[in-house]
């Protein structure tokens, strides 16, 4: 029988962490000695909280968490940022995208601790303090690209991120690295005008 | 303008942004699971892994022992609490935890609170459950699946349509096909996660829950827990999507309920992705067999169209897609029958365009390949068809302009340079296919309340218990009151999604532009009458003018010859300082217990073929062009044009989003979207949005809407017929004569994917 591979901390995600932990302890159907595989002390310690820095929109935080809480959930449940959105909480609908030291990333597939020290932006950090929107939630608006919004937030953080890795030259382009983002209202046509106008307009900005 | 904002044409509303946008794209639109709410306990459901049998034996000591855990729900505790119903606004009438029989896979056999998140769903996994295990019956085919006439067993679907004699039409028809076609189960998989966050204060219950019917949900879940409805809250101010899921209520909002009496604290339960799709509702598989025939002229003499859904064990939800196809031609005959499936599934529910998207598909499917028996074009089959009245009732139409959605979307489409010869048209590797099939909805309004109130400074306060799902009703209904009232859109607000609310029908069946817009135009109306008896009453600014010759516009009463005066000073001098009018809306044909009925959640619907003097259905067109590598098969559609014909347009903007929205669903449903179920254990197999396709952005790309202009008074006062469920009904039928343009092979069997045209 196989025995569960130890991860790395470098190779840690949560998928392949939860897959391990999950498969092991909701087996009823599996022999006993899977279950002995893994050392029962592993639960405990997860289940301490540890101390976590991050700046989230450039504000200083120090968060108390459980190790398995998602950055989505801390955004959402402990600092009370519920911009970010949960869709499938398995990294398949894109709707918890937010900018980690610029670049996206699905939160929801990433433990709160592994952003330790990391610069976090989301849709609530986009418009300036004097209120006047990114250009891009502007486009947004202007070009409908949305109809119930619930994927918005990780479209938008998404958007900025395609612009910014240099993925929106053509408009087959933005709709091949935009497909991680799910609309299931299918707003995707004004999703990419939106994105046209306003990588022009963060060009010029 | 740009493509997203269409410019009005007759009887088309201006293209507005939404008046929530901005909230939408700064984080600050609340939906349910966001709404601030303190010392929350966290919920998680433990399901059921067999699909039929008994609960054994339920062992929670090691789910007990999971630190932070504060209470588990399961049998037993539920026992004071009634059982839920099926229908109006229940889900299914099975009780999880009423009963230890287990009805199909993925029942909720327990609810595990915890501090924490993480806790709750630990602990819930560490449930476990013994069965007394029966083999179950999947769907179609599946030893034990019992098969019963579905005419009577739903209020919704009385009886099969029919007219003439078919079976000797049929038989002297000089040209007939006689076909079957099959659709999937589908799951909504709307991208916001199914929620239920409640909390008593004292003996009131608030519930934070997307729902597309908050009145409704109050009346249910108050007779569940036996307390009186005035002590239930239903808030949902955002809807992150529902498409039909979000309508009727599951058994998950009491239990989470209970939870929180028992508690004394706030419990948020957000259901998994995986867990929806045996939780929640959805669409259900069918099956059709269509015949046709035809003279060699082309004009139809015989039409018949049977249907097989399946349905759950205890539950009978019928779609009956026929009453509407068997109305959409002018066809010589009809015989429709339509047939459920009990099966050992979970209860389907309403799913964007329920009856027409399976219907509908499998008629135009069947129209474009008699169009090939006859050797005729298919939008020339279409046109010799139309019919004046329709086959069964021989009622008119109230409007039709379906052939004016064809001659303006094939002019778009460039249909005549379409080379009608199968397997023609070729660019390089690509065989290129070229396809077209007709859009129809029911046209329905339903009773709906609304309170304005417009004050001395020039504000407006619009409230009404509807939803904003995505459709645009806040926007819309914003809309109304700003053209009757004369004040600009951004002094009004517009508050929805609260049971506390003037109630409003469930936001299904597409009825709630229609009933909000008409209930909010009784309200403005009233507003209006008062203004202008103040301003004519003697002494009054306007003394001496006549009602028929005033009118508002930028805050003032204008009047025919120029005199104008300014709302404000006409309240001042009417002395008040505010006008708040609450209308109630009922729509022609109403019974007497309409309203009343509203406030107990069970509106009535009327319209579409139900009325005495017409029938009532918007229409649209749609032509797509697919391409199909020589090679691998792959599938594209590049280009889809669709053409609509809605009555009143409230909001060219929204209205486009709409139907854009549904074009691309139909794409969806014609290519990618299919729940796959096990049919050994009767379980959903592709529980998650990687492997639920559902079309993403590279899947679309030149996508063109156009409005057709349309009066239609008889529909409701608002002039409005609905437009959310339109565009998405026909398109997969476009898309399968397209693909038959291109290859040659008819695939009757969605979705079509690339391993039916390898053979």
């Amino acid at each position: 029988m196989s025995q569960p591979s130890v991860p790395s901390t470098l190779g840690l995600s949560r998928r392949n962490f939860m897959t391990g932990t999950v498969s092991a302890a909701a087996a009823p159907l599996l022999v006993s000695s899977a279950k002995a595989e893994v050392p029962a002390a592993a639960g405990a310690a997860l289940r301490e909280p540890v101390v976590t820095s991050m700046r989230i929109n450039k504000q200083a935080y120090e968060l108390s968490l459980d190790t398995r809480t998602s950055l989505l959930d801390a955004l959402r449940d402990h600092i009370g940022l519920t911009g970010t959105k949960k869709g499938c909480d398995h990294g398949q609908c894109g709707a918890c995208t937010v900018l980690v030291d610029g670049k996206r990333v699905l939160s929801c597939l990433s433990f709160a601790v592994m952003n330790a020290g990391k610069d976090v932006m989301t849709v609530e950090g986009l418009a300036s303090s004097d209120g006047k929107l990114h250009p891009m939630q502007q486009a947004f608006i202007d070009h409908d690209a949305f109809q119930c919004g619930y994927c918005t937030p990780g479209q938008i953080l998404s958007a900025i991120g395609c612009i910014n890795e240099g993925h929106a030259k053509s408009e087959d382009d933005i709709r091949d690295y935009m497909s991680g983002n799910i609309c299931r209202c299918a707003a995707y046509p004004n999703i990419v005008a939106a994105i046209l106008q306003a990588r022009d307009q963060m060009k010029g900005a | 303008m740009d493509t997203a904002a269409p410019r009005p044409k007759e009887n088309q509303g201006q293209p507005l942004p939404r008046v929530d946008a901005r909230l939408k794209v700064t984080g600050q639109a609340h939906y349910p699971a966001d709404l601030p709410t303190a010392n929350i306990a966290y919920g998680a459901l433990a399901t059921s892994s067999i699909a039929k049998g008994k609960v054994a034996k339920l062992n929670l000591d090691d789910a007990r022992a999971v630190p932070g855990l504060l209470d588990i729900v399961t049998y037993g505790d539920m026992d004071t609490v009634e059982k839920p119903k099926f229908g109006n606004s229940g889900a299914t009438s099975i009780g999880p935890l009423h009963d230890r029989t287990i009805f199909h896979d993925g029942q909720i056999i327990a609810l595990a609170v915890a501090e924490t998140f993480e806790a709750a769903e630990e602990a819930a996994q560490l449930i476990r459950a013994e069965y007394d295990a029966e083999t179950p019956t999947a769907s179609f085919d599946s030893p034990g699946a019992a098969t019963i006439p579905a005419a009577g067993k739903s209020p919704l679907f009385k009886e099969d349509v029919k007219a003439g004699d078919f079976d000797a039409a049929y038989r002297e028809a000089a040209v007939k096909i006689d076909v079957r076609y099959s659709t999937p189960t589908q799951h909504h998989n709307p991208i916001e996660l199914f929620s239920t966050t409640a909390f008593w204060e004292g003996d009131q219950l608030i519930v934070h829950e997307p729902s597309q019917n908050v009145t409704g949900w109050k009346v249910e879940l108050a007779r569940q827990l036996k307390i009186d409805p005035a002590k239930v809250r239903i808030v949902s101010p955002f809807i992150g999507g529902a498409f039909g899921s979000k309508g009727p209520m599951t058994p998950r909002t009491a239990i989470v309920a209970v939870a929180a009496r028992r508690l004394g604290r706030p419990v948020r339960c957000v259901t998994s992705r995986m867990q929806a799709f045996g939780t929640q509702t959805y669409r259900a598989e069918t099956r059709h067999r269509i015949r046709i025939g035809a003279g060699k002229d082309g004009r139809i003499t015989a039409f018949a169209h049977e249907g097989w859904e399946v349905t759950s064990r205890p539950d009978s939800y019928v779609v009956g897609g026929t009453s509407a196809t068997g109305r959409m031609y002018a066809y010589g005959s009809v015989l429709t029958h339509v047939s459920l499936v009990q099966a050992d599934r979970n209860t389907p529910g309403y799913m964007r365009s329920p009856p027409e998207t399976p219907y509908v598909y499998a008629l135009e499917n069947a129209m474009d390949e008699m169009a090939v028996a006859l050797g005729m074009d298919p939008v020339e089959f279409r046109r010799i068809n139309e019919p004046k009245t329709e086959p069964i009732g021989k009622k008119p139409f109230s409007s039709r302009s379906l052939i004016q959605c064809y001659d303006q979307a094939a002019e778009a489409f460039g249909w005549a340079k379409r080379d009608p010869k199968v397997g023609a048209m070729r660019d390089g590797d690509w065989l290129v296919g070229m396809g077209c099939a007709t859009a129809i909805y029911p046209t329905a309004v339903a009773p709906c309340a609304a309170r304005v109130r417009l004050t001395v400074d020039g504000d407006v306060r619009l409230q009404c218990g509807s939803h904003e799902i995505g459709t645009g009703v806040r926007t819309v209904a914003g809309q109304m009151a700003s053209e009757r009232l004369g004040v600009s859109i951004d002094r009004i607000s517009v508050e929805m999604g609260d049971s506390s609310l003037p109630p409003a029908p469930v936001s299904g069946g597409s009825i709630s532009t229609a009933s909000v817009c008409s209930a909010v135009l009784k309200a403005c109306d009233a507003i209006r009458a008062k203004l202008y008896a103040g301003a004519t009453a003697e002494g009054g600014p306007l003394a001496g003018s006549h009602n028929e010759e005033l009118d508002l516009a930028d805050g003032k009463i204008v009047a025919k010859g120029g005199a104008s005066a300014k709302v404000e000073d006409v309240l001042k001098t009417m002395q008040v300082g505010a006008i708040e009018e609450y209308a109630e809306f009922a729509p022609k044909g109403a019974t007497p217990e309409a309203l009343k009925k509203l406030y107990a959640g069970m509106p009535e619907f009327h319209g579409g073929e139900q009325d005495e003097d017409s029938v009532k259905y918007a229409f649209g067109a749609e032509f797509v062009e697919v391409r199909i590598n020589r090679y691998t098969r792959e599938i594209r559609v590049p280009r889809i044009v669709g053409a609509f014909a809605a009555g009143r347009i409230m909001n060219t903007r929204t209205a486009r989003s709409q139907l854009m929205g549904g074009m691309i669903w139909g794409i969806g449903q014609a290519l990618h979207e299919a729940t796959e179920v096990d049919s050994r254990y009767a379980r959903y197999v592709n529980r998650d949005l990687q492997d639920y396709l559902v079309p993403v952005n590279a899947d679309i790309k030149d996508l063109q809407v156009i409005l057709v202009p349309e009066v239609d008074h008889a529909v409701n006062p608002a002039g409005v017929k609905g437009l959310g469920e339109l565009g998405n009904v026909g398109t997969a039928a476009a898309v399968a004569s397209a693909v038959y343009h291109a290859t040659g092979k008819r695939i009757r069997d969605l979705p079509i994917r690339i391993e039916q045209l390898l053979a």
